[in-house]
């Protein structure tokens, strides 16, 4: 019975190895098509080097040309892995291309090939060995899912930026994922060679490479079953063909493309959106065993002492082109200090906490932040000293789950978990423990604990504005710097916003935040910076901020009774509406510049057009 | 969720309904008893009880589909013929392997396994390396009909064809034009990222060499090339008495266009890729002079082949290929094979087919030799007033 259908496993092996090889760089994110290289030059490499199955046995024979053709395919990634891991999407896949394609012609031209009619390889590949290689693969992602690797990589798929912010290295995941594609790919073509008894380069072509894609995403590219499924799909579809008895020809194909736009369209998660994803939220009382077996907190981060410098600028400025916009910044910030950045519109307090937080390289001027100079040290390496983040449009990892989100955030203060869960060591177990209820807890904290296993992208405005707070909390960071946290909440929830910071702050913590709500900025801050144009035109107290007429002139505007006497060109019109915040610090009111009323004139000169 | 997977599971059972709406008759005819495929009588007069399964693996899609497609036509033609012959019934189960090894490894498989008599293919030499193994391990005889790479037969004794190897035809191509040329200097073109046009390059190399023709280029392209302009002059600048191309047909006929509008003028000499009618076709004038040295006469007036054209004009309304004349003789080889013994299995037939000898086809007198590879006269032909002539 097997035995029938011992030809057709085969190839759904064949193929699913095949496709992991993609799923390894799509789960990262990344679209490459050099697999198919990768596979040509480790079959042909190992079918030549390799010893006969005469000579040591057909199984070791096998397994030195394993050997062979996954360390060349490794290295073959390395190699171009290395000049094109700053490319993204569409240049990324043109450049592996491009790649696979030189590997093709270099092989045709070959001697030791054998040219387009190819090189004979004995077959030594059983149905049972090709199920073997299958189950070792798919183990190896499946162990790498729910790993601290695996989230790194899912993060980056998701937004590369916010994972950098939290302190994931993605240049190095970028390559490692890479790299574990080129491997698997060369697991492929050894395995392929050694079933298909003779292998041009034709095999390894572009239209290799694209079934290879196309089984990958068929069966679903976030799941590590979505190879299996995918080939399964994508092997079985002739055979059903044959079985109903379509007429061979052009009908078949036609047919198969139908069936692959039918699916995608209906399941553009893949095959394996029909498996329900289980998420895991710990159970705030930890479960059976325990109260027995406490999981270990995860390291805490020592923060400076109060009153050390956490951040210090001095005449830090950026420009873009012409626009200035951050001039000359000279400003401190000590530990346990909660300081407000505020300013109309385009004053530059993003641009500032993008330079302090190491995303943007400043134009000139110093700043050295927990101890890091800011300037050329990656956004990661600014993360891992303390550094963390929430974004002024939220950047979360939408189709993860709340609770992996935060997960992510944990990156820094986890330990690595992949290579112990190969293993199944307990100790993996008790570290992704202590990870997940170290996530829950921040999510409580921030008040989302009900929809930990919730997508990011079906949560709410508000509640992804707190799930990023709580991502940027799990990071444990010293320095925690919140770009517009309070917009899309209600009074209430800015309240309660307010509260959290105030209490984070207790504990030990500096915080930076951006905000235009004046009222919580007031209430909530022991320092308020006023930035306009760029410059830090006041700087103090809440209650002097609130005082100082040159911040009521140029940003809480006045109760002047002739706006049309200012100049819309000195943008001292900027903000109009928050005279009455201005008058009643204490009111929580919600100075969103889209709330503007009738009076103003948009803003449309450009700045510093001189 | 659930809703997403009912639909899908919906549109998917739509697609295989459909799918099956275009089906013909089912493919699964399972295993005749071998008792049934012997019978009584011999030569014309014999007649087996059973359905004799044969089946064929040809590249109806993908890379290779011209010439699928043409020996699809070629081996239709011979079963409707044999058909109304009567006496031996044949089940040919026609099949694509998409010009993809893994297809074919299967489907010689599933012949293997549905228990045909005999399997007619593969199109392409490098599929036959790799799925003939399975027929050899299995013992069931198959017939090559396009096969010309060296070492196709050596996989075993079960494996036969009907097409001449490029050793077998393109040395008498160069000894004939060489003495009608007087050929001393030749540029040698070829596509070599095929399997087909780089053997024959090398059959090409060894003849011009044995002949002692100098080559003084050679110049390489991809069979996907339409554009030689470039490579043209280059081949001009060494002034050759001749440029000898090994190339498919999709290539030769822009070749051959194009040299003459380059004003090339010397004679241009192909092998088996360029007999195939759509040279005079789509070329026109450009192809006059053109020297084909091929496996199959398509000039030839033997009663067989004059038949042959006739009927493959009046079914497709066009001019057989090589591909399918050497399609078209295979099944009636075969039959010739079942006939000898009057016995349809598989050991019987690879019996017979070894001792083929001097039957008449439309390749000429056919035998098959010690080494299970085709023997009869290839041909040097040159296009003259647009059709194919024997060169003298």
């Amino acid at each position: 019975m097997l035995a029938q259908y011992a030809t057709t496993l085969t190839f759904i092996a064949l193929g699913a190895i095949f496709a992991y090889s993609f799923y390894a760089v799509l789960i990262a994110g990344q679209l490459s098509l050099g697999q198919a290289g990768f596979a040509s030059v480790a079959a042909f490499s190992a079918a030549t080097l390799a010893p006969s199955g005469d000579d040591v046995g057909d199984v070791p024979a096998l397994l030195t040309a394993v050997v062979i053709g996954m360390a060349v395919g490794a290295v073959a990634s390395v190699v171009l892995g290395l000049p094109t891991m700053h490319l993204r999407g569409v240049f990324l896949a043109i450049a592996t291309l491009g790649f696979a394609e030189a590997v093709r012609v270099v092989l045709l031209n070959q001697e030791w090939t054998g040219g387009a009619q190819g090189l004979a390889v004995p077959r030594i590949l059983t149905v049972g060995m090709a199920w073997t290689a299958l189950a070792v693969v798919a183990y190896w992602f499946w162990r790498m899912g729910r790993s601290r690797y695996g989230r790194a990589l899912e993060a980056i798929r998701e937004d590369e930026l916010a994972a950098r912010s939290m302190g994931i290295d993605v240049g190095r995941h970028r390559l490692a994922a890479f790299v574990t594609s080129g491997a698997v790919a060369g697991l492929y073509g050894v395995l392929f060679a050694y079933y298909v008894r003779l292998i041009a380069p034709s095999d390894f072509d572009f239209t290799a490479a694209v079934d290879g894609l196309v089984t990958a995403v068929v069966g679903g590219s976030t799941m590590f079953l979505g190879p299996i499924l995918g080939s399964g799909f994508q092997t079985m579809i002739p055979e059903i063909q044959r079985a109903v008895g379509v007429e061979a020809g052009w009908i078949r194909p036609f047919l198969a493309g139908l069936l692959l736009l039918v699916v995608i369209l209906f399941l553009p998660g893949g095959l394996t959106s029909l498996i329900p994803r289980r998420t895991r939220v710990p159970s705030s009382s930890g479960g059976p065993g325990g109260a027995a077996d406490p999981a270990p907190r995860l390291a805490a981060r020592a923060h400076p002492a109060a009153g050390e410098t956490v951040v210090s600028l001095t005449g830090l400025a950026k420009e873009y082109g012409g626009v200035h916009a951050v001039r000359g910044v000279d400003l401190e910030i000590r530990s346990g200090e909660v300081v407000g950045l505020i300013g109309p519109n385009g004053a530059g307090k993003t641009t500032l906490v993008n330079m302090i937080s190491g995303l943007v390289p400043p134009s000139s001027g110093s700043a050295t932040v927990l101890g890091t100079t800011i300037g050329r040290t990656p956004v990661h390496r600014v993360a891992a000293a303390g550094v963390s983040r929430t974004f002024q449009h939220s950047k979360l990892f939408n189709r993860l789950s709340a609770l992996e989100n935060v997960l992510v955030g944990a990156h820094l203060v986890s330990r690595p978990t992949f290579l112990r869960r190969l293993l199944w060591l307990p100790s993996a177990r008790r570290d992704e423990r202590a990870a997940l209820e170290h996530a829950a807890r921040c999510l409580r904290r921030v008040g989302l604990g009900e929809l930990a296993g919730n997508r990011a992208s079906s949560l709410s405005y508000g509640d992804q504005r707190r799930l990023e707070i709580a991502r940027a909390l799990a990071a444990e960071p010293s320095l925690l710097i919140l770009d517009e946290p309070a917009a899309g909440m209600n009074h209430v929830e800015a309240a309660q916003l307010s509260e959290l910071i105030r209490s984070l702050a207790q504990g030990g913590l500096t915080i930076l935040f951006i905000e235009h709500n004046v009222g919580m900025v007031l209430e909530t801050c022991t320092r308020v910076v006023v930035l306009d144009f760029g410059e830090v035109i006041a700087s103090g107290t809440p209650a002097q901020i609130a005082a100082d007429p040159a911040v009521i002139e140029a940003y809480l505007g006045t109760a002047d009774d002739d706006p049309g006497g200012r100049s819309v060109a000195d943008g001292t019109l900027a903000d109009p509406t928050g005279s009455s915040g201005a008058a009643t610090p204490d009111a929580v009111t919600n100075v969103d510049p889209s709330a503007a009323g009738t009076l103003d004139i948009p803003d449309t000169t450009p700045r510093n057009a001189t | 969720m659930r809703v997403s997977f009912s639909t899908a599971a919906a549109a998917t059972a739509a697609v295989l309904v459909l799918a099956s709406c275009g089906s013909g008759d089912g493919g699964g005819g399972g295993t005749a008893a071998s008792g049934e495929l012997a019978g009584e009588g011999t030569g014309d007069s014999c007649t087996i009880e059973g359905e004799v399964p044969i089946g064929a693996v040809l590249s109806l899609t993908g890379a290779a589909a011209s010439y699928g497609e043409s020996q699809q036509r070629g081996l239709e033609l011979a079963a409707a013929q044999l058909a109304e012959k009567g006496g031996v019934t044949y089940d040919l189960r026609i099949e694509d392997d998409q010009t993809d090894p893994r297809q074919g490894i299967t489907l010689f498989d599933q012949f293997v396994n549905d228990g045909v008599s005999l399997i007619i293919g593969p199109t392409l030499s490098n599929a036959a390396v790799q799925a003939d193994p399975i027929a050899q391990e299995a013992g069931v005889p198959v017939l090559g009909i396009s096969n010309t790479a060296a070492g196709v037969t050596e996989i075993g004794d079960y494996i036969f064809r009907n097409s001449l190897t490029e050793q077998a035809v393109i040395p008498q191509t160069i000894a004939t034009a060489t003495e009608e040329f007087g050929l001393q200097d030749v540029v040698v073109m070829y596509s070599n990222d095929d399997a087909f046009t780089e053997s024959g390059y090398q059959a090409f190399a060894a003849a011009l060499e044995e002949q002692g023709v100098t080559v003084s280029e050679t110049i390489t392209f991809s069979k996907a090339d339409t554009d030689f302009r470039a490579l043209l002059t280059q081949a001009q600048q060494s002034d050759p008495d001749a440029i000898v191309v090994s190339a498919l047909i999709e290539a030769a006929i822009p070749l051959v266009t194009q040299a003459r509008e380059l004003g090339i003028d010397v004679p241009i000499i192909g092998g088996n890729g360029f007999n195939n009618p759509r040279l005079m076709a789509d070329a026109g004038q450009a192809a006059e002079g053109v020297v084909v040295g091929a496996a199959w006469n398509s000039a030839s007036d033997n009663p067989e082949n004059t038949a042959f054209l006739a009927d493959f004009e009046a079914e497709h309304g066009a001019q057989p290929d090589q591909f399918a004349a050497q399609a078209y003789a295979g099944l009636m080889l075969v039959d010739q094979a079942v006939r000898a013994n009057c016995a349809a299995d598989r050991e019987s037939l690879k019996q017979a087919l070894g001792e083929l000898e001097n039957v008449p086809t439309v390749l000429g007198e056919f035998s098959i030799d010690e080494n299970r590879d085709a023997v009869h006269p290839a041909v040097v032909q040159v296009v003259r007033d647009g059709t194919f002539a024997v060169l003298e």
